[in-house]
């Protein structure tokens, strides 16, 4: 279900919205941590419930998955990351698109991120703990961009969320500009749907949440678009979010651009079939000729045994037993 | 009608690369289908026909192989099985496309082909290539012999009376071997050509199409379409796209035609059993 859900909420240019509160504070529930995701024009963050006291960073990402629909794809036989939110390699190879590469790091208790010395299949996620991946070059914490300042309390904890007018909204360059707004564009960027939760950002507040990546793309300009744009995604649009953005949490803000969808087009089961069968049938024509060249074997014994047969002349030159090798080049 | 040898080279290369470009299951399973079909409809008899079993078997050793070693040095989950399972059949998939070209060719008719700078190295190939199965061949001979002598063969206790002679007829064969090559002109600078294999027509169809198959396949790990590497974690079905089968496809035609040994059989058995 949670496959179903990545895929359609990479697919789909909203990927969910609606729902209730977030169980996620840090005061209620079992342990969290913090997941922060940069892909270079934006950033997601999401508070993750986790299943155990702690987790792989490979399986933070599949919760993260499960509860709010981040797209991922991991290569390397399960343990490395390929693709988050639809950037990144399509193969089994992470590294193909290098030098740009998905850049792993740890929360460092405060604020800012040390660069991770272990793959994520093996580094441990516990209680409180934050986990960053950032879209970019650099093989070194000292040259890779790294997540922006964010502690587990920004990301996790529903009494230090922002009021709405904090982070000014911007948008990439590539956000359409010209996308409708459905919604007047003085609506808050992190209001959740209307609905359950109060829209003034206090309790439960908008996990997770976008934010301007480091300010390099931020475009003035860009303001009353992704306004636009954040409404649009604070649409409860229900036939996109399915089963993970409805009953996970509050709305996940996320700008479209830049998403592309993995899916490989339809067909795909018609595929299958026609390979099984075209198999099947190669199969089968194979040992129909094997038979045949087993019967023929028999023919070749049997008429070895009557003086009348010529067998050399059935056999093209190969005697039933074989041929030396390099005897063909007989002068 | 014998299929020139470097035709078949060139349809095991294009077969190979099929088989290097993919780890998706359907294309794989097409193409040892393919290889298959291939095997049964050209093999020729000798030494060498049996090849094909030994590289098959060897491929499904490489798989489980690949498979269990995708246990080792990380944490065990369905998604790094299911990519060691997939490693592991691109390489059985390419093993048995080897498997087939050495049942279909006669390593010596390849070994001619050598530029003359390359002789020696691709006389040692074709010999490896062409003395181990003949050592299983015999190993199997005198087993046959020492069981019919009522000498009951165990397992590794019997290995040196199996060994001794084994080697020794390798030996000697290695000796028959070496002096009819050298009467024939295949020492240093004495070779010459009687008789040059001609290209037929199905040589010709059978390479362009296997250079057509490997292109299509080539373009498309370029490009990064037709899911040659199905996605294991998350773990999905995997898609076929049908003009990749069709490409597949391309690589039976050195087995589409009945070869006329085949078709003379059963004229024989038609003829012996009236």
């Amino acid at each position: 279900v949670a496959l179903i859900a990545a895929l359609a909420a990479s697919g789909t240019l909203i990927p969910a919205a609606a729902g209730s509160a977030p169980a996620c504070a840090a005061s209620g529930g079992g342990p969290h941590a913090g997941l922060v995701v940069g892909t270079g024009s934006q950033t997601l963050t999401y508070c993750v419930a986790m299943d155990g006291d702690t987790v792989s960073g490979i399986h933070l990402i599949e919760l993260a998955s499960a509860q709010y629909g981040l797209q991922y794809r991991l290569g390397y036989g399960g343990q490395a990351v390929c693709q988050l939110d639809g950037i990144g390699p399509d193969g089994d190879d992470c590294f193909a698109d290098y030098p740009y590469f998905w850049g792993y790091w740890h929360g460092d208790g405060g604020t800012g991120w040390t660069w991770a010395s272990t793959g994520a299949g093996s580094a441990r996620v516990g209680d409180g703990d934050m986990d960053g991946w950032t879209w970019g070059t650099g093989m070194s914490g000292d040259t890779h961009q790294a997540p922006p300042h964010l502690s587990f309390d920004d990301v996790c904890s529903a009494e230090t969320t922002p009021p709405p007018t904090t982070p000014p909204p911007t948008t990439p360059p590539t956000t359409p500009p010209t996308s409708p707004p459905t919604r007047p564009p003085t609506t808050p960027p992190h209001s959740s749907p209307p609905g359950t939760t109060p829209p003034t950002g206090g309790a439960g507040g908008a996990h997770p949440r976008s934010s301007s990546p480091t300010g390099s793309n931020a475009s003035p300009s860009g303001s009353a678009s992704a306004a636009a744009t954040h409404a649009t995604a604070t649409e409860p649009s229900g036939s996109a979010a399915t089963g993970a953005g409805t009953e996970a949490s509050g709305p996940i803000v996320h700008v479209a651009a830049g998403s592309p969808a993995p899916a490989d087009g339809g067909g795909g089961s018609a595929g299958t079939v026609i390979a099984i069968i075209a198999a099947v049938v190669l199969v089968a024509a194979g040992l129909f000729r094997m038979r045949a060249g087993r019967q023929l074997r028999a023919a070749i014994s049997h008429a070895e045994e009557q003086p009348d047969a010529r067998p050399d002349e059935l056999s093209e030159g190969a005697g039933p037993n074989g041929r030396p090798p390099g005897e063909p080049n007989k002068p | 009608m014998r299929i020139h040898p470097v035709a078949w080279i060139l349809w095991a290369t294009g077969a190979g690369i099929v088989a290097f470009t993919t780890t998706n299951p359907l294309y794989l399973g097409l193409l040892v289908a393919v290889a298959w079909f291939v095997y049964a409809a050209r093999r020729i008899d000798g030494p060498t026909a049996r090849s094909f079993r030994t590289f098959a078997l060897a491929g499904a050793v490489a798989l489980v192989l690949r498979t269990a070693l995708s246990a080792v040095g990380g944490p065990l989950s369905p998604a790094s099985i299911a990519y060691g399972t997939l490693e592991g059949a691109r390489l059985a998939a390419l093993l048995v496309v080897f498997g087939t070209f050495n049942a279909v060719t006669d390593p010596f008719g390849v070994l001619r082909l050598a530029p003359r700078r390359f002789h020696e190295p691709a006389l040692a190939a074709a010999l490896a290539l062409s003395i181990a199965p003949r050592t299983v061949d015999m190993a199997r001979r005198v087993r046959e012999g020492q069981r019919l002598r009522g000498i009951e063969v165990g397992r590794w206790r019997s290995l040196p009376a199996l060994a001794v002679p084994v080697l020794e007829t390798g030996m000697e064969e290695a000796a028959t071997l070496a002096e009819s090559m050298d009467a024939r002109g295949h020492g240093r600078g004495r070779r010459s050509r009687y008789r040059a294999e001609p290209w037929s027509a199905e040589a010709v169809v059978m390479t362009f199409a296997a250079l057509l198959a490997a292109a299509t396949f080539a373009a498309a790990a370029w490009s990064g379409w037709g899911s040659l590497h199905p996605s294991t974690s998350p773990l999905e079905w995997p898609s076929a796209d049908a003009v990749l089968l069709v490409a597949i496809g391309l690589l039976t035609v050195p087995g589409l035609r009945t070869p006329r040994r085949v078709r003379e059989g059963s004229d024989a058995i038609a003829e012996v059993t009236r």
